[in-house]
C-alpha cells in the first residue's frame, strides 16, 4: 500500500499553493481515503512526510473531522440525518429500519460487506426530510423505512453480483423479516 | 420582487459560462471595476444588506473595519459550511448555479481589495464543490479570474476547499483554523479576523449568500435592493421551511415576508390534520415563535423584537404530534455532539442537559431536575468560548417558558404521553427544489 510517484507529485503540487504545508493535510488525507476507502497506517507516514506533521498530529485531525476514518467501511456508506427537520418527519424509524436491514450496529460493516450505516448531523437536505447521503455524493430524500430497506437490499444484491462476492447473508436476513 | 439568487434555478443543469453570461452574468463587473472602493462599501451599508450566515451583521459595516493600509495579502473567505439543522439554502446555489457564487466572490473581493479568496465547503457537499471548481476553472480560462482581470489591474484566484465534517467549522474563527489544517477550535476574539485572520493576515469572512447579493446591489443600486424587501426588510432572502408541512422547500422571497405567508402560502401549510404549536424562525439555535406571532415580518429586526432571531431564515415547524420535550432534546443532542470540546460549560454542560431531558422521557424526572435545567442554561449561556453553546441553550430556555406545563405533566405522569414520531416522508417529487416568489 503506497502512493505512486505521480500521486505524490500531485499532492505536493496541491500543498504548495498554501503558505503552510499543513493546510494541505485534509486534502491529502481525503486523497488516500478515496483510494483505499479509509486511511491506513502506511499512508499516515506518507502524508506525514508530505505535510511535515507527525502521524500523531494527523491522527488529531482524523479523530476530529467526522468524514475521515482510520477503518474500512462497507462498499456503500449510508449516512442518515437525525437532526431536527428529519426527526420531525420520522428519521428515527428510518434509522431503525436501516440498522435492522444492515444486520449490524451503526458504524459496522454488514456481514456481506455491502453497507455501513451511520447517523449524521443535518445534511442540508432539510427540505427533503428525512434525508440521507450515500458515499458522500448521492442524495437520498423523502426516506421511509421501506425505501431504506429496499436500498440496502439493492446494495446487497449489487455486492452479490460484484467480484467481491458476499451478499447472501443480508438477503437471508431481509427475507426473514418479510 | 426580482429573483436574484435563484434566477437561474429553472434550468435543469447549472449554466456553463457562456449561457450564464448571455443572461447578464458578470455584467455587474462593469459597475464595479474602476469605481472607488470606499464609495462602494458605503453603498453597501446604505443598502441594508446583512450577513446571511446567522448573525445578521451589516456587511458594509464589517467591510469598513478592514484598514485601508492593511498588510498584504488580504483574504476573503466564503463560509459554505452550512450545517445548522433547518438550513439548506446555500446548497441550492452551490448545486444549481455555481457561477452566481464566482461572480459574488469576484465582486466582493474587488471591493475589499482581497488578494485571494477561499471558498470553504462542507465535506458533505462534495459534488457541489466539484461543480463550483468547474465554474472557477471556466472563469479562469475566460480571464475572469487570474492576473489583471479584464484589464482592470485587479488580480484574484479562488481556491475551493473541501472540509471534512463538524458543525463547528462554520464558526468563522474555527473555520480559519480548519483551513489552516488545525482542529476546528474557535479562536479568541479580539483580534477579529479583519485584523488578524487566515495565517495572521487581515481576512473578511462572509456567508455564501451574503456575497451573492453584492453584484446586483452594485449594478442596480442600494435603493433598488431596499425596494426588494417588504415590511421594513431589505432585499430578498432564500427562506427555507422544513418539518411537517405539505411543501417543504427553499423560497427566494422579499426580506420581511410574514411568517404566515412563508409557512402557509409558500410551504403549503401543515400536513393534513396537524396543528402548528411553535416554529423556529431561523435554524435550530433560534428561540421558538408561536402561532400568534405568524404575522411578524421575517427580517432581522422584527424577529429580534419579539425575542427570537432570524438566523439563517430556515423555518422549522413543531406540530401537535411531537412531544415538545422530545423535540427540544433532539436539538440539544445535536449541539452536545457537535461541541468542539474546547470549553467545559459546553463540553460537559450540554450532555448533562441531554441526560436531564432523558429523565423526563423515562419518567424519573423530579421538580428539582426541572429547576436544574433552568439553572444550567443560565450557567452555560454566558460562560463559553464561542457562540455554539449559547445557541444551544436559547431554544431550551424558550421551551422552558413556552412548555412549562408540559415539563410539569411529564413529572406528574412519570413519563411521556406522546407517541413516537411517525415517519411521514413527503409525497413531493424528489428534487422539488427552490420555488419562486409567486406561483
Ligand atoms: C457554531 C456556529 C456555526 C456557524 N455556522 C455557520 C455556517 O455554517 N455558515 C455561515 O455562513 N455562518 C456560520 N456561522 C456564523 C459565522 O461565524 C459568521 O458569523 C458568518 O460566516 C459571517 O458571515 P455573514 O456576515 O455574511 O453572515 C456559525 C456560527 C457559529 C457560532
Ligand atoms: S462553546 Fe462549545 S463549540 Fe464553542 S469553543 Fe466551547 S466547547 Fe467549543
Ligand atoms: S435536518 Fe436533516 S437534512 Fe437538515
Ligand atoms: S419526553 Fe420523550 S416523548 Fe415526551
Amino acid at each position: 500500500m503506497s502512493l505512486t510517484e505521480h500521486e505524490i507529485e500531485h499532492l505536493r503540487e496541491h500543498i504548495e499553493h498554501y503558505p503552510e504545508k499543513r493546510a494541505g493535510a485534509i486534502y491529502c488525507l481525503y486523497y488516500v481515503q478515496d483510494k483505499y476507502g479509509y486511511i491506513p497506517r502506511a499512508s499516515l507516514d506518507e502524508v506525514s512526510e508530505l505535510t511535515d506533521l507527525s502521524p500523531t498530529q494527523l491522527d488529531e485531525l482524523i479523530t476530529f473531522y467526522t468524514l475521515l476514518r482510520r477503518r474500512p467501511v462497507g462498499r456503500r456508506l449510508i449516512r442518515i440525518c437525525d437532526s431536527i427537520s428529519c426527526y420531525t418527519r420520522g428519521s428515527e424509524q428510518v434509522l431503525a429500519a436501516a440498522k435492522e436491514a444492515s444486520g449490524v450496529e451503526f458504524g459496522q460493516i454488514s456481514k456481506d460487506g455491502a453497507v455501513t450505516v451511520l447517523p449524521s448531523i443535518c445534511l442540508g437536505l432539510c427540505d427533503r426530510a428525512p434525508a440521507g447521503l450515500v458515499d458522500d455524493s448521492e442524495d437520498l430524500g423523502e426516506l421511509t423505512p421501506e425505501k431504506i430497506r429496499d436500498l440496502i437490499c439493492s446494495y446487497a444484491a449489487e455486492t452479490l453480483d460484484s467480484k467481491s462476492g458476499g451478499g447472501q447473508q443480508i438477503l437471508a436476513v431481509l427475507k426473514d423479516q418479510q | 420582487m426580482e429573483k436574484v439568487l435563484s434566477r437561474n434555478f429553472h434550468h435543469a443543469q447549472p449554466l456553463d459560462l457562456a449561457t450564464y453570461r448571455a443572461g447578464g452574468g458578470y455584467d455587474s463587473l462593469q459597475s464595479i471595476f474602476g469605481r472607488d472602493r470606499e464609495e462602494m462599501v458605503n453603498e453597501l451599508r446604505a443598502s441594508g444588506l446583512r450577513g446571511c450566515g446567522g448573525a445578521g451583521f451589516s456587511t458594509g459595516l464589517k467591510w469598513s473595519f478592514l484598514a485601508k493600509d492593511a498588510p498584504r495579502p488580504v483574504y476573503l473567505v466564503i463560509n459554505l459550511d452550512e450545517s445548522e439543522p433547518g438550513s439548506c439554502k446555500d446548497r441550492q446555489v452551490l448545486y444549481r448555479d455555481p457561477h452566481t457564487i464566482v461572480e459574488g466572490v469576484l465582486a466582493s473581493a474587488y471591493i475589499i481589495g482581497a488578494d485571494k479568496a477561499f471558498v470553504f465547503v462542507r465535506g458533505e457537499y462534495k459534488v457541489g464543490a466539484a461543480k463550483l471548481e468547474k465554474a472557477v476553472q471556466e472563469a479562469r480560462d475566460a480571464g475572469l479570474l487570474g492576473d489583471n482581470i479584464l484589464g482592470s489591474g485587479f488580480s484574484l484566484d479562488i481556491d475551493v476547499h473541501l472540509s471534512a465534517g463538524r458543525y463547528i467549522c462554520g464558526e468563522e474563527t474555527a473555520l480559519l483554523n480548519a483551513l489552516e489544517g488545525y482542529r476546528a477550535n474557535p479562536r479568541s476574539k479580539p483580534p477579529f479576523p479583519a485584523v488578524k485572520g487566515l495565517w495572521g493576515q487581515p481576512t473578511i469572512v462572509n456567508n455564501m449568500e451574503t456575497v451573492c447579493h453584492v453584484p446586483s446591489i452594485m449594478h442596480k443600486g442600494a435603493q433598488w435592493f431596499q425596494g426588494q424587501g417588504q415590511n421594513g426588510g431589505s432585499g430578498t432572502h432564500l427562506f427555507q421551511v422544513s418539518g411537517p408541512v405539505k411543501n417543504p422547500g427553499v423560497f427566494e422571497l422579499p426580506m420581511g415576508v410574514t411568517a404566515r405567508e412563508l409557512i402557509y402560502d409558500h410551504a403549503g401549510g401543515l400536513l393534513d390534520g396537524r396543528k402548528l404549536i411553535a416554529f423556529q424562525p431561523g435554524g435550530s439555535s433560534t428561540p421558538f415563535m408561536t402561532p400568534d406571532q405568524l404575522d411578524t415580518p421575517m427580517h432581522f429586526d422584527a424577529v429580534a423584537k419579539i425575542g427570537s432571531r432570524l438566523g439563517t431564515g430556515g423555518v422549522i415547524i413543531m406540530d401537535d404530534t411531537i412531544c415538545p420535550l422530545k423535540y427540544t432534546r433532539n436539538l440539544i443532542e445535536f449541539y452536545a455532539r457537535e461541541s468542539c470540546g474546547f470549553c467545559t460549560p459546553c463540553r460537559d454542560g450540554l450532555p448533562y442537559l441531554v441526560h436531564l431531558f432523558d429523565k423526563f422521557e423515562l419518567g424519573t424526572a423530579t421538580a428539582a431536575d426541572h429547576q436544574t435545567i433552568l439553572e444550567l442554561c443560565g450557567l452555560i449561556g454566558p460562560n463559553t468560548h464561542c457562540a455554539l453553546a449559547p445557541g444551544a441553550v436559547m431554544p431550551v430556555q424558550s421551551a422552558l417558558q413556552l412548555f412549562d406545563d408540559e415539563f410539569k405533566k411529564h413529572i406528574a405522569a412519570k413519563g411521556c404521553s406522546y407517541s413516537p414520531v411517525a415517519a411521514t416522508a413527503s409525497q413531493a417529487a424528489a428534487g422539488a427544489g427552490v420555488q419562486g416568489g409567486h406561483h
